[in-house]
C-alpha cells in the first residue's frame, strides 16, 4: 500500500523558516496564484485542460438523453465524477477512496452542483420522460497541490465551453418524439450556466509552531506556551495565510480553508475542516480575497473562451447559422 | 414544503416560538454510560439527540494506528434508522457521514493535548438518535463532553452552533425545517475565544451577509460553552459530594 508522502525534517524547517521570513520557495507573494493556463480542445466542445503551476487537470463534459428522476420530473441530471487515479500522485490508490479524495469530491460537488451553477431545469426536454444528463468527468493528471481549485476551474470552464446538440420535439400528447440534430447539421446549443463558481484554497501556518520546529524543539513545548498566552494576544500575526499552496506547502500546513466564490460577490461554499483554529476576522478577509481571485480567474476563462470561439468561428458561420437569439 | 410555512413571522417569532438569537432547548448529561465506555455524554438540542461514547486513551488495536508522537483519534458515526420521519437505513459509507467523521476527527486531534498520549488511541462513537437540524453541531458538542468525562486533557471546550440567513434576518441554531429553507453555516470555536476551528457553509450566500451570520454563530457557540461548562461543574460537584470517582 502506498504511503502518504511525509516531508523530511530538513525540508520542513526550510519551508517554515522561509515563511517566517515572508518568502515562499517559488518566490510568489503570499496571496498570489500560480500561473494559470486554460486551454480548450480544438475539436471537441467541453474538453478543458487546466494547468495551475505544475498541477494539471482535464475535465470533459458530455451529454446524453435519459429519463429524469420520478420525484423531479422537470429537472435534468448533472453528475460530476472526480476519481483520482494513481496517475496524479502515487499516494492515491485506484478504486479506493482516500480521505483527501472524499474531501475534494465533496467540495467540488458543493461548489458547482449544489450552488446551482448549472440550471438543471433547462435540461428538461419532455417532463417526466426525457431530459439531458450532463456529465463532468474530471481527470487529475499531475498533483502539485490545489487539486480542488484546478478541478473547479476546469469544470466551470468546461460547462461554459460545452455545446449540446440541438433538438426539436415533434408531435403532440403521448406521441411526442424528440429529433436530435447532430453537431454537423445544426449549430449546437450552450448550457444555461447561471454563475461561474471558483474555488480558492487558503493554507494556514501557525508561526509559533513553525518557529518551534525551526528551533528544533518538539512542537508541544511551544503549544503549551501559546496556550498560556492571553487570548487577545494571539492575534493575526501568529497565523500566516497562503493562497494556492503547492504540494509541499500542503503537506506542511497546519490548517486550510477552501472558499468558493463567484463574480456576483457570492460565497457558494466554505469548508474549513476542523484543523488549526483561526481568528474570525482572518477567515472573513480570506473570503473577501476569494472573491477577488474569482474575478480574476473568471476574466481569464472568458478571455480564453472568446479566443476559442474566434478560432472556431471561421467566416462568421457559427453566428449566421445559430437558431437562438443573443441574450 | 418549507415555502408554505412562515419561517419567521413579522413579529419576530420563528416556527417554534423562538426569537432570532435564541438557541433551542439545550439539555446535556455526562457519564451516562459509565460501564460501556470511559467517557460518555448525551446531548439534546431541541429535537436533535446525540449519544457519544469515548473509549480510550488505550493501546491501539491495530499497529497501523500507532502514531509515535501523539494520540490517534478515530470517529465513528451511526445514524439510527429511526432518527427521521421516514425510516431509512443509511449506508455507513455515505460521503456526507464520512466527511462529518473526518471533520470531527481533525478538530479533536487539534483540541486534545495529543502529545501526552503517544502510541495510544481514542475511539469516539457517535449515535444520532434523532435528527432535527444541526446534527454536526450536536455531534461536536457531544464529543467535547464525552472527552471531558473520559478525562482526556483538552486545551478548551470545542463548541459548535449553526446560524442561517433568511433574506436579511440572521437566525441562530436552526431546526430541520429552517435548515431546508435558507443558507446556513456551522461554526465551531475553541472555548470562549474568537478562534474558529470548523466552518462549513453549503449554500450560496452574499458576501456581505456572511459577517452577521458568523457573529451570530459565534455568540451561539459561546453561549453553548457556558451551558456545557455549568453541566460539567454540576456533575463534578455531585461526584465530589458522593465521594465516588
Amino acid at each position: 500500500m502506498p504511503r502518504d508522502l511525509t516531508p523530511s525534517t530538513i525540508e520542513n524547517t526550510f519551508v517554515l523558516k522561509a515563511l517566517t521570513e515572508r518568502t515562499r520557495l517559488d518566490s510568489r507573494s503570499f496571496n498570489q496564484l500560480r500561473d494559470l493556463d486554460i486551454s480548450f480542445s480544438s475539436t471537441d466542445y467541453g474538453v478543458v485542460d487546466v494547468k495551475l503551476g505544475r498541477t494539471r487537470v482535464i475535465a470533459r463534459i458530455s451529454a446524453e438523453i435519459t429519463q429524469p428522476y420520478a420525484d423531479r420530473p422537470y429537472d435534468g441530471l448533472f453528475i460530476i465524477s472526480t476519481e483520482i487515479s494513481p496517475m496524479a500522485a502515487p499516494t492515491f490508490e485506484a478504486g479506493r477512496k482516500s480521505e483527501d479524495e472524499l474531501v475534494i469530491s465533496r467540495i467540488i460537488e458543493k461548489s458547482i452542483r449544489r450552488s446551482g451553477a448549472l440550471d438543471t431545469e433547462a435540461l428538461c426536454i419532455i417532463s417526466g420522460e426525457k431530459c439531458w444528463a450532463i456529465r463532468a468527468d474530471v481527470h487529475f493528471l499531475d498533483h502539485d497541490g490545489g487539486l480542488m481549485d484546478a478541478a473547479c476551474i476546469a469544470v466551470s470552464a468546461g460547462l461554459l465551453h460545452f455545446r449540446r446538440p440541438d433538438i426539436t420535439i415533434v408531435g403532440v400528447g403521448s406521441r411526442r418524439e424528440v429529433i436530435l440534430h447532430p453537431i454537423t447539421e445544426r449549430v449546437p446549443v450552450p448550457l444555461a450556466v447561471l454563475h461561474v463558481p471558483i474555488c480558492v484554497t487558503f493554507s494556514f501556518f501557525d508561526v509559533r509552531k513553525a518557529s518551534a520546529a525551526i528551533a528544533g524543539l518538539p512542537g508541544k513545548d511551544n503549544m503549551k506556551e501559546a496556550d498560556d498566552d492571553d487570548v487577545e494576544e494571539e492575534n493575526d500575526s501568529s497565523t500566516t495565510v497562503l493562497v494556492d499552496a503547492t504540494l509541499q506547502e500542503e503537506l506542511l500546513r497546519h490548517g486550510y480553508m477552501s472558499v468558493t466564490a463567484n463574480t456576483n460577490r457570492e460565497i457558494c461554499q466554505i469548508q474549513k475542516g476542523g484543523d488549526m483554529p483561526v481568528e474570525v476576522g482572518k477567515l472573513l478577509s480570506c473570503a473577501e480575497a476569494a472573491i477577488m481571485v474569482a474575478e480574476k480567474v473568471t476574466k481569464l476563462i472568458n478571455k480564453r473562451l472568446k479566443e476559442d470561439e474566434a478560432r472556431r468561428n471561421v467566416g462568421n458561420l457559427l453566428v449566421e447559422a445559430r437558431a437562438e437569439n443573443d441574450r | 414544503m418549507a415555502s408554505r410555512i412562515e419561517i419567521y413571522s413579522p413579529e419576530g417569532l420563528r416556527i417554534d416560538g423562538r426569537r432570532w438569537n435564541e438557541v433551542r432547548h439545550f439539555r446535556c448529561a455526562i457519564n451516562t454510560h459509565p460501564v460501556s465506555s470511559d467517557g460518555s455524554s448525551v446531548i439534546e438540542q431541541g429535537n436533535t439527540k446525540v449519544i457519544c461514547n469515548v473509549i480510550g486513551p488505550a493501546e491501539p488495536t491495530l499497529r497501523s494506528r500507532v502514531i509515535s508522537d501523539r494520540v490517534s483519534i478515530s470517529v465513528k458515526l451511526v445514524v439510527a434508522p429511526f432518527s427521521m420521519i421516514e425510516r431509512r437505513k443509511r449506508p455507513q459509507n455515505d460521503s456526507r457521514i464520512q466527511e462529518m467523521c473526518s471533520s470531527i476527527q481533525h478538530m479533536f486531534e487539534d483540541a486534545v493535548i495529543a502529545h501526552l498520549f503517544p502510541r495510544s488511541q481514542i475511539d469516539v462513537n457517535l449515535y444520532i438518535v434523532a435528527q432535527d437540524g444541526g446534527v454536526l453541531q450536536a455531534c461536536i458538542n457531544a464529543t467535547t463532553l464525552a472527552l471531558i468525562d473520559a478525562g482526556v486533557p483538552m486545551y478548551d471546550y470545542v463548541c459548535a452552533c449553526t446560524a442561517g440567513m433568511l433574506d436579511r434576518e440572521v437566525l441562530l441554531d436552526l431546526n430541520r425545517i429552517e435548515e431546508s429553507a435558507m443558507p446556513f453555516l456551522t461554526m465551531a470555536t475553541i472555548g470562549g475565544t474568537r478562534k474558529v476551528s470548523l466552518l462549513q457553509l453549503e449554500m450560496t450566500v452574499q458576501f456581505d451577509r456572511l459577517e452577521p451570520m458568523m457573529a451570530a454563530a459565534m455568540s451561539g457557540c459561546h453561549h453553548i460553552r457556558d451551558l456545557m461548562d455549568s453541566e460539567v461543574r454540576k456533575h463534578g460537584k455531585s461526584r465530589l459530594e458522593r465521594g465516588s470517582f
